[in-house]
């Protein structure tokens, strides 16, 4: 069962709020929680998407399913377990460096993120450019 | 992933094109800041870190300008103010947070009234607009 885009929207929507109001009050030292606390609503959003692609992608060793039109759908999926891998272990080492738990530069910290980045903008760049994509 | 790219064109308003510059500024952002961060230390200023997003909401505007003079040429004038005024919309709120945050990083000692809800404002605006077009593109 597919959800709707007003659900898919709400869902995001109510996890990026909460995520906000935690990181303001966090930032004005109105609170004085862990900063892996005030990470939990990214930390169940992923983890609700990861179990999403995990369904997904199960659901295509079902006997019934097409393999032909599998290559370039699996390539995509693979891609995007990636992508949440990647931003999870950008917020993980960048919490652990908020927290103090390591004394990591944040070059180190952004590495993970900016090959999300890069990846992000080559999926757009076929998408502008569709011909070259072969 | 949680939405397909043409979802995502629908609920945000801005073309492919659009989103694929943002997503380069904020690459060279995250870039200029952890060189901020870990090589010059006040070195650089905090103007010139941000120098990328605002340089991709000026691009973006005029992208915007032009796509909405082409669709009023073309005789779709409700579609190209529309356009216009939302996208203007959520570039003027990113812009405003921006500046804000700017402004605090770069002037630590006299920005110290400035406080994170206030910065943040012009998101929480935009998420409710988000909001609210969701349902209408829904």
């Amino acid at each position: 069962m597919r959800m709707s885009l007003a659900q898919r929207v709400l869902l995001t929507w109510i996890f990026t709020l909460v995520f906000l109001i935690m990181l303001v009050l966090k930032l004005d030292d109105k609170i004085h929680w862990n900063w892996f606390l005030i990470f939990l609503p990214i930390w169940v959003f992923d983890t609700i998407l990861l179990i999403m692609l995990g369904v997904k992608m199960a659901g295509r060793c079902k006997p019934g399913h097409d393999p032909h039109d599998g290559v370039q759908g699996l390539r995509k999926k693979a891609w995007y377990a990636a992508a949440m891998l990647l931003k999870l272990a950008f917020c993980l080492t960048l919490c652990a460096r908020l927290e103090g738990l390591t004394e990591m530069k944040l070059t180190f910290v952004c590495i993970p993120l900016w090959t999300l980045l890069l990846g992000a903008m080559t999926e757009l760049g076929f998408n502008i450019f569709p011909n070259r994509r072969d | 992933m949680l939405f397909s790219l043409r979802e995502l064109v629908q609920w945000l308003g801005f073309a492919t094109f659009e989103l694929f510059l943002h997503l380069g500024a904020l690459l060279v952002f995250s870039l200029l800041v952890a060189l901020q961060v870990d090589l010059f230390a006040s070195g650089m200023s905090w103007w010139l870190v941000f120098v990328p997003l605002f340089a991709a909401d000026g691009l973006s505007t005029y992208f915007t300008a032009i796509v909405s003079i082409r669709l009023y040429q073309e005789g779709e004038r409700r579609l190209a103010v529309l356009r216009l005024l939302w996208v203007l919309t959520v570039l003027s709120l990113k812009l405003v947070c921006e500046v804000l945050l700017c402004q605090k990083l770069a002037e630590e000692e006299q920005a110290r009234d400035l406080w994170f809800g206030l910065i943040v404002s012009p998101l929480f605006i935009l998420l409710q607009l988000l909001m609210i077009r969701a349902c209408r593109v829904n």
